[in-house]
This record gives C-alpha cells, sequence and structure tokens, in this order.
C-alpha cells in the first residue's frame, strides 16, 4: 500500500477525478482549495489579487502496481501544458485500520 | 458555491432566469409610453382674480398684493410672481420641482380663505389653477372652409370632436377661432327713443317672453294632467313679432324699433391658415398618456371623419409634436443600432473570433433591456433622455464580458476544459470586475440625486446607466461564463491547423507591433519623467485657458422647423388693420420660404372668449401672430434660426409694426431661452423709462434679437367723466349709468334661443352706426326712474386718456423685464455684454437690476454639475481607495481625469460646440469612464510589482499586455457614442454635444493614461513600496541576529 498526494491547479480538477475513475481507484480524499508555490518552476497559487489561481490536492491509498499508471497518466497531464502545474508524490503506507 | 460555479453548472437555470428578463424587458419596451422629455411636472400654482371695473394699480393694491401675502407662507414656494392688468388679477407662484402640487394647492386654498374678507366686495373668487405640461397641447389643426363656415362651429363638434374624444388619452380638444352663432337685436336708437321704449326694457320682455313654465296639476276625472305654459321661441323669426310695449293703445313690435339678425358673432380676431380663413382645433392629452400613440390614432380617425364633412371643410396639421418626438426618437434608436454594430465591430477585430464576439455583444441586448423594465416599473416614458442614456451605456455594458472572456479564454489556450476555464477564471476576476463597475455607478448614481432642473432631467441618465452597468456586471460573472464554457473549444495549440485565418495574417501581427512601440514609448517616457510631466502640465493649463474662451449655454436648442412670430402695431389700431398687415407678413413668409414652408397660420386681434389663454398673454387688437411650419429638418439647407433672422430683417421694413418678435421652437422647449434684465422699481414711469433705455442699449449689442419689455405700452383709452352733482340731480347713479353704458355699447345678453339642443344667445345692443364715434355715446339717452331721458352729455364729459398698463410684480417688488433671445451668440456671452452695458448706464439708487432668464437657469445648472462633479470625485476615490487599499493610488488614477476634461475642451473647440449643461454633463461622466482605463493599468503594475518586478519593468510590462484591454474599452466607449456626435436629424443638436465631448475627453484621457499615469506611478510609488519593505525586514530583524 502506498500514498499517492496528487497537487494540482484547480483547472486539473475534472481530469483527476476522471483518471481515478478510469483507473479504479474508487478511495481518495480531496482539498478542493489550498494554497502553494513550486520549488523551481511553478508560480505561487495563493487565491490572491497577486496569484489569484488555487490549487487542489487529493490523497489516494492504493496497491503498490497502481502506483506507476498513476504517475505515468500523471505526467501525461502535465505534458498538456506545463505552466497550468501538477504534482504527484508517494509514500509508504505503514498500517491501517 | 459561487454565483458563477452556480451558472456554469446549471446553464439551463442560468439561461431562463436571463430569458425571463429579457421577455419582462420586451413586455415593457412594448407598453411604455413614449415622450420627448422624462415627464417634467413644472411646478406652479396661478391664482386668478378678476375684479371688473378696477384698472391695473387698484388691481396691484387690493388684490394681487394681499393674494401675494396670503401664498408667500406656502411650503417649498420658491418665488412669487403677479401680473395686475385691468379687470384681472394673475398670481403665479413657484415651487421647488417636484412639490406636491395638490398640497400646495390645498395650502394655496387655506390661504386664500384668510384674505377673502379683505379683498374688495366685487372682486371675484380667486381661482386656483394648476399648469402642467398635459395642457399643452400636443397637435395644433388648421380648419378652413368657404360656404360651410358660417355652421362649422356645430358641424366640428358633431363630427370631428365628439368622435375623436372616445379615443384614450384625450384631455381636451378645443377650437379657437370658431364663428359663434347669436341672435343680435341691432337696435336703431332714434326709433326706440320715439317709442319710449329703453334697451333695458326690451331686454326683460325678451327674457319674459321666452319662457317655458310648468305651472301645475289638473285633476279632471281619473287622470292627473301637468299643465305647462310654452312661450319658448321656436324659430328666431318669432323674435321679431314679440310686442315690447304700447303707445297710445297700439303695440309696438319688436321689428318697430330693430331689426333682429340671426347670424354670427361680430368676430374682434382675424383668423386665417394659408391665407384661408380658418380655425384652430388643439388637442390636449391626459397627464401621462402616450403623445405619439394618441397622435397617430387621432391622424389615422381623421382620415376617415374627415369623408362625413362638406368637401369645402379641409383639416391640415399646424402643428404635431409627435412628429418631433417620433422623428427624434427613430434618430436615436438608428444611433443606438449603429453604437451596437460599431461595438461589435471593435470587439470582433480585437478577438478575432466570432463566437466569443458573440458571447460579448449578447451582454448588450440583455442589460439595455433591463432599462426598460426600470422605465415601465417607475411609469417612466422613452425620450430622448433614455435612449440616449442607452446609447451612452452601450460601449461600456462590455466591458466587464470583456475582462471575464479574455482571462477564460487565457486558460482555455493553457488546456483546461472550457467548463473548468469558465469557473475558474471568473474567479480569479470577478472582484476586480465588481470593483471597476462600482467606480462608474459612483459617478452615475449621484445625478440621482441631484435637485432642480437639471436634476430632474438627468435622474435618468443616472439610473439608466447605473442599471445597466450593473446588469452588465451580473451578466459577466454568470452569462459569460456561461456560455464560453458551452461556445468555447479548446484549440489546438501546436497541433496541426489546417489554415492560418486571414485575421492572424493581418491583425494579430499588427497588433503585436503595437504592443511593442507602445512599450518602447513607455520605457523612453519613464526615462524622461520630467518632460512629460511639464508637457502634460502645459497642455493641461493651456486647455484651461482655452477653455474660458469657449461659449456657454443651457440645453442645446433644436430644429424643430416651428417660428412663431409676434408683431405690435400701434395700440389701438383695429382690427380689420392688424389683418391687412397680417396678409403682409403673409406674403413675406410666401415670399421668403418657396420650398420650406408647409403650414402658415396667422391671427389678427384677439379672441374676446380666448378663455385661459388669454390671461397668459396680452391681447389686442393691434396684435398679429403667425406661426410657420416648415419642412423637416433634413430636407431644408437653412436652419430654423437662420429662417427666423431672415423674416426679422423684412418685418423690419414694414412700418406699421412697431414692435415683432420671431421665436423659434414649438413650445416644447424645456424652459425658457431669453435673457432677461429685470428692473425692480415702485415708479412706473421711472422703470418705464429706464426699461426703454435698457432695450435702446440691447439693440447695439450684437446676437441680441427679439427685444422685448414686459410692461405693455399705454393704450389710448375713452373714459366717461361723471360729473356725481348733475347725475344725483338727474336721478342716476354710477351703476345704472355704466349698466346702460355697457348694455348699448357691448350689449345686452337677453335671454338664449335654444334650437336642436344648443342655445344661443340673444343679444341686445345699438346698431354700430349709432355708436362709433364721440358724440354718438354723448348722445346715449338713459331713463331716469322718473321716466325722463337724459343725454349723457348732460352728466359728464368723454375724454381721452391714457390707461395704466399691465403691472407685473416679482418676489414683491414691481419688475420690468427687458428680454432679448441671442442669436448666434452664447447666452453666457452675451449676459456678459448686457452687463456691460448696464454698468455703462446710470442707475438711480433705489432701482436693482438683475440679469436672469434662461442665463439664471445656466448658471443654477452649472453649480448643480459642480457639485455633481464634487460628489462623484469622492465617491469615485473612496471606492478606488477601498480597492487598492491605498491613499496614494487612487491619487496616481485621478490624474488622468483633468487630462480627460482638456479633452472635452479641445473637442467642443474644434468642433465649435458650446459649453452646454449636455455638454458639462459629458465631462462629469468621463469621471468614472476615464477612471476605469486607469485602474485596469495600475491594478496591473501593482500585480507586476507584487510578482516581483522591478519596478521600471513592472509598468512596462503592465502597459504592454493592458494595451489591448483598454484600447478596446475604450473603443468601445468611443465609437458607442460616435453615432450619437455625429448625428444631424431632429432632435440631435440636443444630445450630439453629449457625444462630442465623451469622445473628446476619452481619446485624449486613453492616451494620457496610457503615458502619463506610470509616469506619474513611477514619481509617486516608488517610496512608499520601499518603505513597506523595510519595514517588513524591521519587524523580523530578530531572525538575522
Amino acid at each position: 500500500m502506498k500514498a499517492v498526494l496528487i497537487i494540482y491547479n484547480q483547472a486539473h480538477t475534472e481530469r483527476i477525478e476522471y483518471m481515478l475513475d478510469r483507473l479504479g481507484i474508487k478511495g481518495y480524499t480531496q482539498w478542493p482549495t489550498i494554497m502553494g508555490r513550486g520549488s523551481e518552476t511553478g508560480e505561487p497559487r495563493m487565491g490572491t489579487h497577486t496569484w489569484p489561481e488555487l490549487n487542489s490536492a487529493t490523497l489516494t491509498i492504493i496497491e503498490d502496481q497502481k502506483v506507476d499508471v498513476v504517475l505515468e497518466k500523471v505526467k501525461k497531464l502535465d505534458a498538456v501544458n506545463e505552466e497550468v502545474g501538477i504534482r504527484a508524490f508517494v509514500w509508504d503506507i505503514l498500517d491501517a485500520v | 458555491m459561487s454565483i458563477y460555479a452556480n451558472a456554469v453548472k446549471k446553464p439551463i437555470t442560468t439561461l431562463m432566469i436571463f430569458l425571463a428578463v429579457v421577455v419582462f424587458g420586451i413586455y415593457s419596451l412594448i407598453n411604455l409610453p413614449i415622450d420627448l422629455y422624462p415627464d417634467i411636472e413644472f411646478p406652479a400654482i396661478t391664482v386668478v382674480t378678476t375684479y371688473s371695473g378696477a384698472n391695473a394699480s387698484d388691481i396691484e393694491t387690493n388684490i394681487s398684493v394681499p393674494i401675494e401675502d396670503a401664498l408667500n407662507s406656502v411650503d417649498k414656494l420658491q418665488e412669487i410672481t403677479s401680473i395686475s392688468r385691468d379687470n384681472i388679477s394673475v398670481v403665479f407662484a413657484e415651487f421647488e420641482y417636484e412639490t406636491d402640487l395638490d398640497e400646495a394647492a390645498n395650502e394655496i386654498r387655506d390661504g386664500l380663505s384668510f384674505i377673502e374678507e379683505i379683498l374688495p366686495e366685487g372682486a371675484g373668487k380667486p381661482t386656483i389653477i394648476k399648469l402642467n405640461a398635459s395642457m399643452m397641447p400636443i397637435l395644433f389643426y388648421a380648419i378652413t372652409a368657404e360656404e360651410s363656415y358660417e355652421g362649422i362651429e356645430k358641424l366640428l363638434e358633431e363630427k370631428i370632436i365628439n368622435p375623436l374624444n372616445r379615443i384614450e388619452g384625450i384631455g381636451s380638444i378645443g377650437l379657437a377661432g370658431t364663428p359663434i352663432r347669436q341672435v343680435l337685436i341691432d337696435v336703431d336708437p332714434k326709433r326706440m327713443e320715439a317709442y319710449n321704449v329703453t334697451i333695458e326694457q326690451i331686454g326683460s320682455v325678451l327674457q319674459m317672453e321666452n319662457m317655458n313654465m310648468p305651472t301645475g296639476n289638473i285633476k279632471m276625472g281619473m287622470l292627473n294632467y301637468p299643465l305647462r305654459v310654452e312661450g319658448e321661441f321656436n324659430s328666431s323669426d318669432e323674435i321679431r313679432d314679440i310686442v315690447i310695449g304700447n303707445q297710445s293703445g297700439q303695440p309696438i313690435y319688436l321689428r318697430d324699433v330693430a331689426t333682429v339678425k340671426d347670424s354670427i358673432r361680430e368676430m374682434s380676431i382675424d383668423q386665417r391658415i394659408n391665407g384661408q380663413r380658418g380655425i384652430t382645433m388643439y388637442v390636449m392629452k391626459q397627464s401621462g398618456a402616450n403623445t405619439v400613440k394618441i397622435a397617430r390614432e387621432i391622424n389615422k380617425e381623421l382620415q376617415e371623419l374627415q369623408n362625413t364633412l362638406p368637401s369645402d371643410i379641409s383639416i391640415e396639421v399646424i402643428l404635431d409634436s409627435s412628429e418631433f418626438i417620433s422623428g427624434s426618437i427613430r434618430n436615436l434608436t438608428e444611433t443606438l443600432m449603429f453604437a451596437l454594430f460599431f461595438v461589435m465591430m471593435v470587439v470582433f477585430f480585437f478577438l478575432g473570433r466570432w463566437r466569443a464576439t458573440l458571447i460579448i455583444v449578447l451582454t448588450i441586448p440583455i442589460s439595455l433591456i433591463v432599462a426598460f423594465i426600470y422605465l415601465y416599473i417607475t411609469d417612466n416614458t422613452i425620450n430622448i433622455i433614455s435612449l440616449s442614456s442607452l446609447s451612452i451605456a452601450i460601449g461600456m455594458v462590455v466591458d466587464d464580458a470583456i475582462v471575464v472572456l479574455e482571462n477564460i479564454s487565457k486558460h482555455i489556450e493553457r488546456g483546461s476544459s472550457p467548463r473548468e476555464a469558465a469557473i475558474y477564471a471568473t474567479n480569479e476576476v470577478w472582484l476586480a470586475v465588481i470593483v471597476t463597475t462600482l467606480t462608474v455607478v459612483a459617478v452615475f448614481l449621484p445625478m440621482t440625486m441631484i435637485g432642480g432642473m437639471t436634476g430632474v432631467l438627468f435622474r435618468q441618465l443616472g439610473w439608466i446607466v447605473s442599471i445597466t452597468v450593473t446588469t452588465s456586471t451580473i451578466a459577466a460573472i454568470t452569462l459569460t461564463p456561461m456560455l464560453s464554457s458551452k461556445l468555447l473549444s479548446l484549440r489546438p495549440k501546436n497541433g496541426y491547423r489546417t489554415r492560418i485565418s486571414k485575421y492572424e495574417q493581418i491583425v494579430i501581427p499588427w497588433l503585436n507591433e503595437l504592443d511593442s512601440r507602445y512599450e518602447k514609448a513607455l520605457r523612453w517616457s519613464l526615462h524622461n519623467k520630467l518632460l512629460i510631466t511639464v508637457i502634460s502640465f502645459i497642455i493641461f493649463f493651456g486647455s484651461i485657458l482655452l477653455a474660458t474662451g469657449l461659449n456657454t449655454s443651457f440645453i442645446p436648442e433644436s430644429d424643430d422647423g416651428y417660428i412663431t412670430v409676434a408683431a405690435e402695431l400701434q395700440s389701438g389700431t383695429r382690427m380689420e388693420e392688424s389683418a391687412r398687415i397680417a396678409r403682409k407678413i403673409d406674403s413675406i413668409a410666401v415670399a421668403l420660404l418657396p420650398d420650406e414652408l408647409e403650414l402658415l397660420s396667422s391671427s389678427a386681434g384677439s379672441d374676446e372668449s380666448g378663455g385661459i389663454m388669454a390671461i397668459f398673454q396680452s391681447s389686442g387688437s393691434n396684435i398679429i401672430n403667425h406661426s410657420i411650419s416648415l419642412t423637416s429638418a433634413e430636407d431644408r439647407d437653412v436652419t430654423v434660426w437662420d429662417i427666423a433672422e431672415r423674416i426679422r430683417q423684412e418685418l423690419q421694413k414694414i412700418p406699421e409694426i412697431i414692435k415683432f418678435n420671431v421665436t423659434t421652437g414649438g413650445g416644447m422647449s424645456m424652459s425658457t431661452t431669453t435673457l432677461d434684465v429685470q428692473i425692480f422699481g415702485y415708479d412706473i414711469e421711472q422703470t418705464t423709462l429706464l426699461a426703454d433705455q435698457i432695450a435702446e442699449h440691447l439693440e447695439t449689442i450684437p446676437g441680441a434679437r427679439d427685444i422685448e419689455i414686459s410692461r405693455e405700452k399705454s393704450k389710448p383709452e375713452l373714459r366717461f367723466d361723471i360729473d356725481r352733482e348733475k347725475m344725483a340731480a338727474m336721478g342716476l347713479n354710477t351703476t345704472t349709468v355704466a349698466m346702460a353704458l355697457n348694455n348699448r355699447i357691448n350689449g345686452l345678453i337677453a335671454t338664449q334661443y335654444r334650437e336642436g339642443g344648443d342655445e344661443y344667445n340673444v343679444v341686445v345692443k345699438f346698431n354700430e352706426s349709432y355708436r362709433n364715434s364721440i358724440s354718438d355715446i354723448e348722445n346715449i339717452a338713459i331713463t331716469n326712474p322718473l321716466g325722463n331721458k337724459i343725454r349723457l352729455s348732460e352728466i359728464g364729459t368723454i375724454r381721452e386718456y391714457w390707461s395704466t398698463p399691465n403691472i407685473e410684480r416679482q418676489g414683491r417688488q414691481r419688475v420690468v423685464t427687458v428680454s432679448t433671445t441671442p442669436y448666434k451668440v452664447s447666452l453666457g456671452k452675451l449676459a456678459a455684454d448686457v452687463q456691460t452695458e448696464i454698468n455703462k448706464m446710470d442707475i438711480p439708487p433705489e432701482i436693482i437690476i438683475e440679469v436672469g432668464g434662461a442665463f439664471e437657469d445656466l448658471q443654477e445648472s452649472f453649480t448643480d454639475l459642480a457639485m455633481l462633479l464634487m460628489l462623484s470625485l469622492i465617491l469615485v476615490y473612496l471606492v478606488m481607495a477601498s480597492q487598492f487599499e491605498s491613499f496614494r493610488m487612487p491619487f496616481i488614477i485621478m490624474f488622468s481625469i483633468p487630462f480627460a476634461f482638456t479633452g472635452v475642451i479641445l473637442a467642443l473647440f474644434i468642433t465649435n460646440t458650446d459649453l452646454s449643461v449636455i455638454a458639462g454633463l459629458g465631462a462629469i461622466m468621463l469621471v468614472g469612464i476615464a477612471v476605469k482605463n486607469a485602474i485596469v493599468l495600475v491594478d496591473y503594475i501593482n500585480l507586476m510589482r507584487d510578482r516581483g518586478y522591478d519596478i521600471d519593468d513592472a509598468i512596462a510590462l503592465a502597459g504592454k499586455s493592458r494595451l489591448r484591454p483598454v484600447l478596446m474599452t475604450a473603443m468601445t466607449t468611443i465609437l458607442g457614442m460616435m453615432p450619437l456626435a455625429l448625428s444631424t436629424g431632429e432632435g440631435s443638436e440636443i444630445w450630439s454635444p453629449m457625444g462630442i465631448s465623451v469622445i473628446g475627453g476619452l481619446v485624449f484621457s486613453t492616451v494620457v493614461t496610457m503615458l502619463i499615469v506610470p509616469v506619474i506611478y513611477r514619481v509617486f510609488a516608488r517610496r512608499g513600496e520601499r518603505d513597506e519593505k523595510a519595514q517588513v525586514r524591521r519587524k523580523f530583524d530578530f531572525m538575522d541576529k
């Protein structure tokens, strides 16, 4: 079991939901409005007057073998337009109840 | 969930809501009446009191003054003026605008009840008359006839007026100048005296004979019979055979002493239409009724009704106020359509996509239609003001939609799906859009609050623009995202395009070139801050100097092709002579205007039974009135003012005319256009002399026309001076003598002759040949109670006098007004010239002279405008300060406002347009429009700096990126107003100055905004920003320790 945290520009919301459905991932947790900025590229998404855009985040705990597929899809999404911005991060899940 | 997200997610609901608005709007539009101006009730009440036998100064002291005193305490009263003429007093109370006149009338009634005791016994009860716009006739017809002339009144009454009265919305229909049938008993005084009867005797016999009376019931057998005596005359011939007395046992018949003529009354007025004998018919509408609709229905109905009349009667329109109204409205509607087209072209030019253009242009009808709902709900009309307001709004309502759509397409181009782009892009800009709208509303909403004439006029403008702009904002954050999510599509960014459109080949490179050139210019001016600042200040102050040379005027006059000529001949000229001169004027008009003349109607003399209008205008047998209708403004080369001037020159050549007045405009103008010099002073002779002197001085001023003195010239009058002692010795008194004279000369109305349901007066008077010289009058015999005949010459003498003129008062002081109409000179300049002329004169200290009239209105209006400007500036500052959360930013932005005014001044100067109230209003509107551009720019500069750019780069980048949106919104507004400014059709004179001033101001301020505002920003913003950063660093300096 691994946790995948996908952080993306709000404009990607529908695609993420579609992607998870396509891959048969049922469970996830979503934060619809969050702020942040990228370390290298990635403009700030602050929801302020200066940086009006916002991010969303989706956390999903999935089987190990699905992680690569998810990452591959995220990469494809990013390729559409890198300005929009999407990133995914993976953790190990030690235990769950 | 936010409003825009909802709108995008529920497109059908959104569509339905806007459809509902459109449906309501169309319903309102269909039901809205059309008029020239918003409903303006002129808040005035007139109190008319008659006191027969009193001369002007008696009337003044005994009637006008007490009534003025009684009225003085009435609430919201602005001014009292009064005119005291022989026999009649007219007190005119003017109230503040929008006073409840019913309430005021009640107060006046209360006030009058207190002074009723004081008024002389013989005075009539004061009558309160409320004047309102609906009392002004909307249609005038000229009716001419040949054979049917004598019986025309009854014919018209039955066949025209009664059927027309059934049309909804008609207040009343009146006839002027109709011949009135009467039975005249033309007495030969010599025979009458020989038979020893008097006029009074004849009168009372006629009255007693012409009688039907029920005399009770008679019971006979089973029945009850009512008994009646029937003595009424069945035909006018019967009257001749009435026995009026006996002499030595022989009956005296009426025919023995008089001739009975059943004919029309002797006319004291000669009315002609196109040179033919005629009658005027005028139609008044009910208050609030649709002028255009009524006029259309009447004209249609008349076409049919005319067939029922004898063929020699012809009916022609003299003045149809609806023609001008519908002409203006048609014109404005065209203007609106052109504006819509231009705005659409601008949007397409900048966006290059039809779908995007459609989405933006759709907000126009939706926003405008809401204005109709507002008009309908508030019982307003479609009029010049409301339509030009729409024309002004049309360029502004697309702005918000443009901003929203631009951001949405930016997101779509970055690869978002249209649905998400619509939601998130709207989220980014909705607040900014609302704030820019607020600045516009901050300018227009105060317009709804100003008082006075200007306030009444521009309230609609304020509301309409505020409402449409607000609606457009709502549409921009709901309908625009919704439509974008449906209509815009994701374009492949680097995919294979089948073809590159012409637009991308030509316009895009051009726009890019423009962007980069502007950036270069901007960077250059940032380096030459001082130069730019100095130049702009020179331009600004230069324009202020230019402004002092601008002519000022009130509301521009419009060419409605209607001229009235009033000429006065020597006092006491008989009507027949006046009529002869009137024919001369007719021929002048015909000769001067071979093609332009449409209708010419004239009257010479005065109508005794003229009714209410006679109260308000001087009348007399020496007065000639002409009204001339010209063809419509587009069909002729000369303006109505030039024609009026030519007529003036011709009239000058007629020696019999001692005074004339040629005015333009058919009484539909909002207010007086004359400049009035008011002379306050008690001594009538002194003030009359002074008025004459001032009038003479005015003659020398170029551009002063139609100089008129309100105090009438003294008229010659015959007066019978009674020797009371002799009169008393003869057993007579003044009343008997006066009554006897009246009965013999003016005539005694003995009774009414009834025929076919109508009553006609039976008038007994002396044959004309026995009452047209002084000796005839002296010869008149009056029978005293002893039965002796006393000649008038035995009890007094007849002398010729000059009667006291009318006495006018204003603000409870005697006043004479010398008025003049400007021709090809502005009111402001004329007023200044008049003032210098008056200053040169030697004015006695007890006399006060004021220059007023339209000039006063003008000054009041400009004060109102100045107040409005202050209020707008403050409100705009408040809105911007809160938007930028800064006290300084609004100042930087407001630097564009003075340059907008510079643009206005230049535009007015170049087009040679007067600085009228309308043009001034256009300048005030610019406060909101010009600032809007600067906000967009400064906001983006701030954004760039916050994003970490250096100040110069931030300014250059922001400039480059905002150039297109600023140009686009400015162009939509400018081109939206262009048709308004360029229009030359009917009524265009009124509102084209507004278009000119807005366009001039906006062109100039846009250029200035894009160059000077960045420079000013650079000068002011630098230090403040550094301080802010230093402050933050100080707060956290513990981290570095």
